[in-house]
Protein backbone atom coordinates (compact mmCIF):
# COMPACT_ATOMS: atom_id res chain seq x y z
CA UNK A 1 0.00 0.00 0.00
CA UNK A 2 1.23 3.20 -0.56
CA UNK A 3 -0.14 6.70 -0.16
CA UNK A 4 1.11 10.16 -2.61
CA UNK A 5 3.08 12.50 0.01
CA UNK A 6 3.32 16.06 -1.75
CA UNK A 7 5.55 18.29 -0.09
CA UNK A 8 6.48 22.12 -0.65
CA UNK A 9 10.16 22.66 -1.07
CA UNK A 10 11.69 25.76 -0.95
CA UNK A 11 15.58 26.77 0.14
CA UNK A 12 15.35 30.27 0.06
CA UNK A 13 18.94 30.84 -0.98
CA UNK A 14 17.75 29.46 -4.31
CA UNK A 15 14.70 28.80 -4.89
CA UNK A 16 12.50 31.98 -6.39
CA UNK A 17 9.47 30.70 -4.67
CA UNK A 18 8.59 27.36 -3.18
CA UNK A 19 7.57 24.45 -5.32
CA UNK A 20 5.63 21.41 -4.56
CA UNK A 21 7.18 17.89 -5.09
CA UNK A 22 5.50 14.33 -5.32
CA UNK A 23 6.78 11.59 -3.50
CA UNK A 24 5.27 7.70 -3.32
CA UNK A 25 5.65 6.75 0.32
CA UNK A 26 4.84 2.82 1.36
CA UNK A 27 2.49 3.12 4.55
CA UNK A 28 0.90 0.48 6.94
CA UNK A 29 -1.45 1.37 10.15
CA UNK A 30 1.56 2.19 12.07
CA UNK A 31 3.03 4.96 9.85
CA UNK A 32 3.49 8.46 10.82
CA UNK A 33 3.76 11.53 8.81
CA UNK A 34 7.09 11.39 10.26
CA UNK A 35 8.04 8.17 9.67
CA UNK A 36 7.08 9.28 5.90
CA UNK A 37 9.25 11.92 6.26
CA UNK A 38 12.24 9.93 7.39
CA UNK A 39 10.83 7.48 4.85
CA UNK A 40 11.44 10.36 1.54
CA UNK A 41 15.10 11.35 3.14
CA UNK A 42 16.33 7.82 3.26
CA UNK A 43 14.82 6.30 0.29
CA UNK A 44 14.23 8.62 -1.94
CA UNK A 45 15.15 12.23 -1.49
CA UNK A 46 18.29 12.80 1.12
CA UNK A 47 17.72 16.98 -0.06
CA UNK A 48 15.17 16.80 2.02
CA UNK A 49 15.37 19.21 5.17
CA UNK A 50 12.81 18.85 8.23
CA UNK A 51 13.06 18.90 12.13
CA UNK A 52 12.58 16.31 14.17
CA UNK A 53 13.66 14.19 17.64
CA UNK A 54 11.40 12.61 20.16
CA UNK A 55 9.28 11.05 17.91
CA UNK A 56 6.61 10.64 21.18
CA UNK A 57 5.08 14.42 21.01
CA UNK A 58 7.37 15.37 23.99
CA UNK A 59 9.65 17.13 22.21
CA UNK A 60 7.45 19.78 20.06
CA UNK A 61 10.08 19.39 17.18
CA UNK A 62 8.27 18.16 14.05
CA UNK A 63 5.39 20.56 13.73
CA UNK A 64 4.16 21.23 9.93
CA UNK A 65 1.23 21.60 7.80
CA UNK A 66 -0.83 18.67 6.59
CA UNK A 67 -2.98 19.42 4.59
CA UNK A 68 -2.76 22.94 5.96
CA UNK A 69 -3.68 21.94 9.80
CA UNK A 70 -0.85 22.37 11.87
CA UNK A 71 0.31 18.94 12.93
CA UNK A 72 3.20 17.27 15.05
CA UNK A 73 4.34 14.93 12.51
CA UNK A 74 4.83 11.82 14.97
CA UNK A 75 1.24 12.20 16.24
CA UNK A 76 -0.25 12.15 12.51
CA UNK A 77 -0.59 9.25 10.80
CA UNK A 78 -1.06 8.09 7.06
CA UNK A 79 -4.01 5.78 7.85
CA UNK A 80 -6.06 8.72 9.00
CA UNK A 81 -5.68 10.37 5.08
CA UNK A 82 -7.16 9.97 1.74
CA UNK A 83 -4.61 9.00 -1.61
CA UNK A 84 -2.83 11.85 -1.52
CA UNK A 85 -1.63 14.38 1.68
CA UNK A 86 0.01 17.66 1.77
CA UNK A 87 2.89 18.48 3.71
CA UNK A 88 4.35 22.32 4.43
CA UNK A 89 6.36 24.13 6.87
CA UNK A 90 4.41 25.55 9.80
CA UNK A 91 2.35 28.82 8.06
CA UNK A 92 3.47 32.41 9.60
CA UNK A 93 7.17 31.64 10.26
CA UNK A 94 9.95 32.63 7.49
CA UNK A 95 10.98 29.18 6.33
CA UNK A 96 14.21 28.33 6.41
CA UNK A 97 14.40 24.97 4.41
CA UNK A 98 11.51 23.09 2.96
CA UNK A 99 9.75 21.71 6.52
CA UNK A 100 12.06 24.02 8.67
CA UNK A 101 10.51 27.07 10.10
CA UNK A 102 12.15 29.47 11.98
CA UNK A 103 10.86 30.08 15.20
CA UNK A 104 12.89 32.73 16.60
CA UNK A 105 9.67 35.24 16.70
CA UNK A 106 8.22 32.54 19.25
CA UNK A 107 11.53 32.00 20.84
CA UNK A 108 11.36 36.10 21.82
CA UNK A 109 7.67 35.98 23.04
CA UNK A 110 8.43 33.07 25.19
CA UNK A 111 11.29 35.39 26.96
CA UNK A 112 9.36 38.33 26.90
CA UNK A 113 6.62 36.96 29.93
CA UNK A 114 10.31 35.53 31.99
CA UNK A 115 8.94 31.44 31.61
CA UNK A 116 10.43 30.46 34.78
CA UNK A 117 9.51 30.73 38.39
CA UNK A 118 10.59 34.03 40.37
CA UNK A 119 10.97 33.84 43.75
CA UNK A 120 13.35 36.03 45.77
CA UNK A 121 13.02 34.13 48.85
CA UNK A 122 15.94 32.40 50.33
CA UNK A 123 14.00 29.79 52.28
CA UNK A 124 15.89 26.12 51.58
CA UNK A 125 12.82 24.29 52.67
CA UNK A 126 10.82 22.58 49.95
CA UNK A 127 8.14 24.86 48.10
CA UNK A 128 4.87 22.93 49.56
CA UNK A 129 1.59 22.78 47.59
CA UNK A 130 -1.70 22.01 48.44
CA UNK A 131 -3.68 19.82 45.37
CA UNK A 132 -5.71 22.25 44.49
CA UNK A 133 -3.13 25.34 43.97
CA UNK A 134 -1.57 22.50 42.08
CA UNK A 135 -4.30 22.02 39.86
CA UNK A 136 -4.95 25.71 39.33
CA UNK A 137 -1.11 25.90 36.83
CA UNK A 138 -0.83 22.66 36.14
CA UNK A 139 -3.63 22.01 32.81
CA UNK A 140 -1.20 24.79 31.30
CA UNK A 141 2.62 23.54 32.59
CA UNK A 142 2.28 20.53 29.76
CA UNK A 143 2.98 22.69 26.94
CA UNK A 144 6.01 21.50 24.59
CA UNK A 145 6.31 25.15 22.40
CA UNK A 146 6.08 23.43 19.61
CA UNK A 147 4.31 26.39 17.56
CA UNK A 148 1.12 24.71 16.15
CA UNK A 149 -0.92 27.29 17.87
CA UNK A 150 1.34 30.10 16.59
CA UNK A 151 0.77 28.41 13.02
CA UNK A 152 -3.25 28.28 13.85
CA UNK A 153 -3.67 31.32 15.06
CA UNK A 154 -4.93 34.23 12.65
CA UNK A 155 -4.34 37.38 14.86
CA UNK A 156 -0.40 35.96 15.06
CA UNK A 157 -0.50 35.46 10.64
CA UNK A 158 -2.04 39.57 10.52
CA UNK A 159 0.71 41.01 13.49
CA UNK A 160 3.54 38.82 14.50
CA UNK A 161 3.72 41.20 17.15
CA UNK A 162 1.13 39.65 19.16
CA UNK A 163 2.81 37.31 22.22
CA UNK A 164 0.57 34.63 20.94
CA UNK A 165 -0.90 31.29 22.43
CA UNK A 166 1.78 29.60 23.84
CA UNK A 167 3.84 32.51 25.54
CA UNK A 168 0.35 33.69 27.25
CA UNK A 169 -0.49 29.99 28.19
CA UNK A 170 3.06 29.57 29.95
CA UNK A 171 2.71 33.26 31.32
CA UNK A 172 -0.34 32.27 32.95
CA UNK A 173 1.22 28.72 33.66
CA UNK A 174 4.10 30.50 36.45
CA UNK A 175 1.27 33.52 37.16
CA UNK A 176 -1.50 30.99 38.65
CA UNK A 177 1.41 29.21 40.53
CA UNK A 178 1.27 29.53 44.61
CA UNK A 179 5.45 29.71 44.49
CA UNK A 180 5.92 32.26 42.23
CA UNK A 181 5.77 36.01 42.69
CA UNK A 182 6.73 37.35 39.15
CA UNK A 183 3.29 38.06 38.35
CA UNK A 184 3.78 41.74 38.19
CA UNK A 185 6.75 41.48 36.33
CA UNK A 186 5.01 39.37 33.44
CA UNK A 187 1.42 41.57 33.71
CA UNK A 188 2.95 44.71 31.48
CA UNK A 189 3.49 42.55 28.61
CA UNK A 190 -0.05 40.85 28.87
CA UNK A 191 -1.61 44.30 29.21
CA UNK A 192 0.29 45.78 26.06
CA UNK A 193 -2.12 45.78 22.71
CA UNK A 194 0.28 43.27 21.33
CA UNK A 195 -0.60 40.91 24.57
CA UNK A 196 -3.66 38.47 25.42
CA UNK A 197 -5.82 41.74 23.92
CA UNK A 198 -4.72 41.53 20.42
CA UNK A 199 -6.59 37.62 20.51
CA UNK A 200 -10.33 37.32 19.28
CA UNK A 201 -10.98 34.11 20.75
CA UNK A 202 -10.98 32.17 17.54
CA UNK A 203 -9.62 29.12 19.84
CA UNK A 204 -8.20 27.34 16.78
CA UNK A 205 -5.06 26.97 18.83
CA UNK A 206 -7.02 25.06 21.33
CA UNK A 207 -8.22 22.50 18.41
CA UNK A 208 -4.54 22.36 16.99
CA UNK A 209 -2.74 21.95 20.49
CA UNK A 210 -1.05 18.23 20.55
CA UNK A 211 -1.39 18.17 24.75
CA UNK A 212 -4.97 19.72 24.67
CA UNK A 213 -4.09 22.60 27.19
CA UNK A 214 -6.91 24.69 25.87
CA UNK A 215 -4.08 28.11 25.17
CA UNK A 216 -7.62 29.84 24.15
CA UNK A 217 -9.19 29.45 27.64
CA UNK A 218 -5.47 30.45 29.18
CA UNK A 219 -5.45 34.16 26.77
CA UNK A 220 -9.25 34.27 28.04
CA UNK A 221 -8.38 33.71 31.85
CA UNK A 222 -5.09 36.25 30.99
CA UNK A 223 -7.94 38.80 30.03
CA UNK A 224 -9.29 38.83 33.51
CA UNK A 225 -6.48 39.09 34.93
CA UNK A 226 -5.17 42.23 33.00
CA UNK A 227 -8.53 43.79 32.98
CA UNK A 228 -8.41 43.46 36.99
CA UNK A 229 -4.77 44.37 36.93
CA UNK A 230 -6.14 47.65 35.04
CA UNK A 231 -9.09 47.94 37.70
CA UNK A 232 -6.49 47.72 40.43
CA UNK A 233 -3.88 50.25 38.87
CA UNK A 234 -6.83 52.49 38.88
CA UNK A 235 -7.29 52.22 42.50
CA UNK A 236 -3.64 52.55 43.78
CA UNK A 237 -1.96 55.62 44.20
CA UNK B 1 11.47 43.36 24.75
CA UNK B 2 10.98 46.87 26.51
CA UNK B 3 7.77 47.50 28.62
CA UNK B 4 4.42 48.16 26.21
CA UNK B 5 2.15 50.71 26.91
CA UNK B 6 -1.35 49.47 28.77
CA UNK B 7 -4.17 49.00 26.24
CA UNK B 8 -7.57 50.08 27.02
CA UNK B 9 -8.78 47.39 25.39
CA UNK B 10 -9.93 45.99 29.15
CA UNK B 11 -12.90 48.95 28.68
CA UNK B 12 -14.24 47.73 25.59
CA UNK B 13 -13.85 44.32 26.51
CA UNK B 14 -15.97 44.77 30.07
CA UNK B 15 -18.72 46.36 28.07
CA UNK B 16 -18.35 43.83 25.16
CA UNK B 17 -19.25 40.63 27.90
CA UNK B 18 -21.87 42.84 29.69
CA UNK B 19 -23.50 43.39 26.02
CA UNK B 20 -23.04 39.84 25.12
CA UNK B 21 -24.81 38.59 28.75
CA UNK B 22 -27.45 41.44 27.86
CA UNK B 23 -28.03 39.49 24.23
CA UNK B 24 -28.09 36.27 25.46
CA UNK B 25 -30.41 37.07 28.41
CA UNK B 26 -32.69 40.23 27.83
CA UNK B 27 -32.64 40.68 24.25
CA UNK B 28 -34.80 36.86 23.65
CA UNK B 29 -37.36 37.88 25.93
CA UNK B 30 -37.80 41.12 23.88
CA UNK B 31 -37.56 39.18 21.01
CA UNK B 32 -40.16 37.32 21.88
CA UNK B 33 -42.61 39.43 23.63
CA UNK B 34 -42.70 42.94 21.84
CA UNK B 35 -41.51 40.95 18.63
CA UNK B 36 -43.77 38.15 18.28
CA UNK B 37 -46.45 37.73 20.86
CA UNK B 38 -47.96 40.99 21.39
CA UNK B 39 -48.02 42.16 17.79
CA UNK B 40 -49.50 38.52 17.45
CA UNK B 41 -52.48 39.51 19.77
CA UNK B 42 -51.15 37.13 22.31
CA UNK B 43 -51.08 39.28 25.04
CA UNK B 44 -53.45 41.50 26.51
CA UNK B 45 -53.44 44.74 24.93
CA UNK B 46 -53.76 46.57 28.18
CA UNK B 47 -50.50 45.20 29.92
CA UNK B 48 -48.44 47.18 26.66
CA UNK B 49 -50.71 50.54 27.20
CA UNK B 50 -48.46 53.80 26.23
CA UNK B 51 -49.34 54.77 30.11
CA UNK B 52 -48.57 51.73 31.87
CA UNK B 53 -45.37 50.92 29.92
CA UNK B 54 -44.49 55.06 31.51
CA UNK B 55 -45.39 54.37 34.80
CA UNK B 56 -43.32 51.00 34.72
CA UNK B 57 -40.21 52.54 33.37
CA UNK B 58 -40.86 55.82 35.55
CA UNK B 59 -40.62 52.75 38.50
CA UNK B 60 -37.31 52.99 40.93
CA UNK B 61 -37.49 56.38 40.48
CA UNK B 62 -36.38 56.26 36.41
CA UNK B 63 -33.84 53.61 36.95
CA UNK B 64 -36.27 51.20 35.59
CA UNK B 65 -36.34 53.20 32.51
CA UNK B 66 -32.47 53.50 32.53
CA UNK B 67 -32.10 49.72 33.71
CA UNK B 68 -34.01 49.13 30.46
CA UNK B 69 -32.42 51.57 27.90
CA UNK B 70 -28.78 50.23 29.05
CA UNK B 71 -29.73 46.62 28.80
CA UNK B 72 -31.79 46.79 25.57
CA UNK B 73 -29.74 48.87 24.00
CA UNK B 74 -26.72 50.68 25.02
CA UNK B 75 -24.35 47.71 26.03
CA UNK B 76 -25.89 45.34 22.83
CA UNK B 77 -24.95 48.07 20.84
CA UNK B 78 -21.32 48.33 22.74
CA UNK B 79 -21.03 44.31 22.27
CA UNK B 80 -21.97 44.79 18.29
CA UNK B 81 -19.86 47.85 17.58
CA UNK B 82 -16.99 45.62 19.53
CA UNK B 83 -16.95 42.98 16.84
CA UNK B 84 -17.63 45.03 14.01
CA UNK B 85 -14.59 46.52 15.04
CA UNK B 86 -12.56 43.77 15.23
CA UNK B 87 -14.48 42.19 11.88
CA UNK B 88 -12.65 45.22 10.44
CA UNK B 89 -9.56 44.23 11.75
CA UNK B 90 -9.69 40.47 10.46
CA UNK B 91 -10.35 41.96 7.08
CA UNK B 92 -7.82 44.34 7.36
CA UNK B 93 -9.75 47.22 6.79
CA UNK B 94 -8.83 48.78 10.05
CA UNK B 95 -5.56 50.13 10.05
CA UNK B 96 -4.81 53.33 12.89
CA UNK B 97 -7.37 54.79 15.55
CA UNK B 98 -10.31 55.56 12.71
CA UNK B 99 -11.75 52.59 12.77
CA UNK B 100 -11.79 52.19 16.92
CA UNK B 101 -12.89 56.09 17.06
CA UNK B 102 -15.89 55.47 14.69
CA UNK B 103 -17.37 52.08 16.05
CA UNK B 104 -17.21 53.19 19.79
CA UNK B 105 -18.47 56.64 18.88
CA UNK B 106 -21.65 55.30 16.88
CA UNK B 107 -22.09 53.20 20.10
CA UNK B 108 -21.57 55.94 22.28
CA UNK B 109 -23.94 58.18 20.59
CA UNK B 110 -26.45 55.91 20.08
CA UNK B 111 -26.43 55.22 23.73
CA UNK B 112 -26.49 58.46 24.60
CA UNK B 113 -29.84 59.37 22.67
CA UNK B 114 -31.11 55.78 24.43
CA UNK B 115 -30.37 57.16 28.08
CA UNK B 116 -31.84 61.21 27.36
CA UNK B 117 -34.84 59.79 25.24
CA UNK B 118 -35.60 57.30 28.50
CA UNK B 119 -34.92 59.78 30.53
CA UNK B 120 -38.05 62.28 28.52
CA UNK B 121 -40.05 59.32 28.71
CA UNK B 122 -39.78 58.98 32.50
Amino acid sequence: MEKTIIIQRYNPEQDQAPSAKRYQVPFDHSTSVLDALLYIQQQLDPTLAFRWSCRMAICGSCGVMVNKIPKLGCKTFLRDYPAELTISALDHFPIEKDLISDMAVFLDHLQAVKPYLINDSQNTEPHRQTPAQLKKYQKFSSCINCGLCYAACPQFGLNPEFLGPAAIVTAQRYNLDSRDQGKAQRMPQLNGKNGVWACTFVGFCADVCPKQLDPAAAVNQGKVASATDMLISIFKP
Amino acid sequence: MNQPKRSDEPIWWALFSAGGVCFAMVIPGLVLTLGLLYPLGLLPEAAFSYSRVQQLLQSFWGLAGLAFAGAAICLPLFHAMHRVHHGLHDLKLAKGPLAKVLCYGLASLLSAVAIVYSGIIA
